[in-house]
């Protein structure tokens, strides 16, 4: 999420923003914000159905605990998911994406 | 019967080299070559002065929380270690070098393995990559594991983008810093430079 911080100025530039997803409760995710500084917007969907929608799951790599793994998606101004990947975010890899999609005229 | 048992042989040995070449990988290309100046060129992005060979180069490709470093086991028990590393994306997000600094120590601890506070020791405005800069001494102790490290970070900026360079050096409670790590660190950072723009730098360039 730091990464996604350091990069505002870019995401702007880009015409794009960023919302962060987690299965954490509010009161969690607001100091989880305050202690990282994020000045983004972070939903708090409790029962993952976003996480399902976008085909998050569990971490396998985690066993025996609620942790999801992260995912990365770019939707663009219609509703339509651009970009989707699992995992760590390759953040060079979505400003490229993002530079490419506004230059096309496609702001996310 | 002895000559089946040659031709056996013979064929095993055909077939084992045969397999060995399919099993034959590329070595991995080196990220790294030596100038005629004896400098290293990194990536054909950095140049800087290399350490005593000592120092091991250790680097994280994916994922990592730095980009390329350099560690020496040090004399004495564990965990008698030094390593710095050049970190394009340090803890925080400010671009301003006093407040990522204080970003950056609330995170740093966790990196180090020290269950501690970590005390400044030092803080002082220093030149680097050809700009201004914030070098920051610390200090962390773990009274439980009976360890403790010696933290030097120097904060610089590349573009409008924060970097660091930091050395820690990890040692028993009751052991000794070796300031000659902090020499070699002082000699990294001092010299290094870059040889393009950095990617940030160049995407934010239109078109």
């Amino acid at each position: 999420m730091e990464g996604h911080q350091r990069n505002q100025s870019l995401y702007d530039r880009f015409n794009a923003r960023v919302v962060g997803v987690s299965v954490d409760d509010v009161t969690t995710l607001k100091y989880w914000a305050k202690s990282l500084d994020l000045t983004f917007p972070l939903l708090s969907n409790l029962t993952g159905f976003l996480g399902s929608y976008f085909g998050v799951g569990p971490s396998p790599e985690i066993k025996g605990f609620p942790v999801f793994s992260r995912k990365t998606v770019i939707i663009d101004k219609r509703g339509i998911i651009r970009y989707a990947k699992d995992g760590e975010p390759d953040f060079k890899g979505i400003l490229l994406f993002l530079k490419q999609m506004n230059k096309e005229g496609g702001k996310p | 019967m002895k000559k089946r048992w040659v031709l056996v042989l013979i064929a095993v040995m055909v077939l084992g080299l045969w397999l060995s070449g399919c099993a034959t990988t590329e070595a991995p290309k080196k990220p790294y070559r030596m100038s005629p100046q004896g400098t290293v060129i990194w990536n054909d992005e950095f140049e800087f002065k290399p350490p005593p060979s000592a120092w091991k180069i250790i680097q994280v490709e994916v994922g990592g929380e730095f980009g390329f470093g350099f560690l020496k086991a040090d004399r004495g028990p564990f965990p008698s270690q030094s390593m710095f590393v050049y970190d394009e994306e340090p803890f925080g997000c400010s671009t301003e070098l006093g407040e990522r600094g204080g970003e950056f120590f609330k995170r740093y601890l966790w990196s180090t393995a020290m269950i501690a506070d970590m005390k400044i020791l030092e803080k002082k405005n220093v030149s680097v990559l050809g700009g201004e800069g914030l070098a920051v001494v610390a200090e962390g102790k773990d009274s439980v594991k009976k360890e403790k490290v010696q933290s030097k970070v120097v904060f610089g900026k590349r573009g409008d983008r924060v970097v660091a360079f930091y050395l820690t050096q990890w040692r028993p409670m009751d052991g000794t810093y070796d300031p000659s790590a902090f020499e070699v660190f002082d000699q990294f950072w001092g010299s290094f430079r870059y040889l393009k723009k950095s990617f940030y730098e160049t995407i934010a360039q239109d078109p």
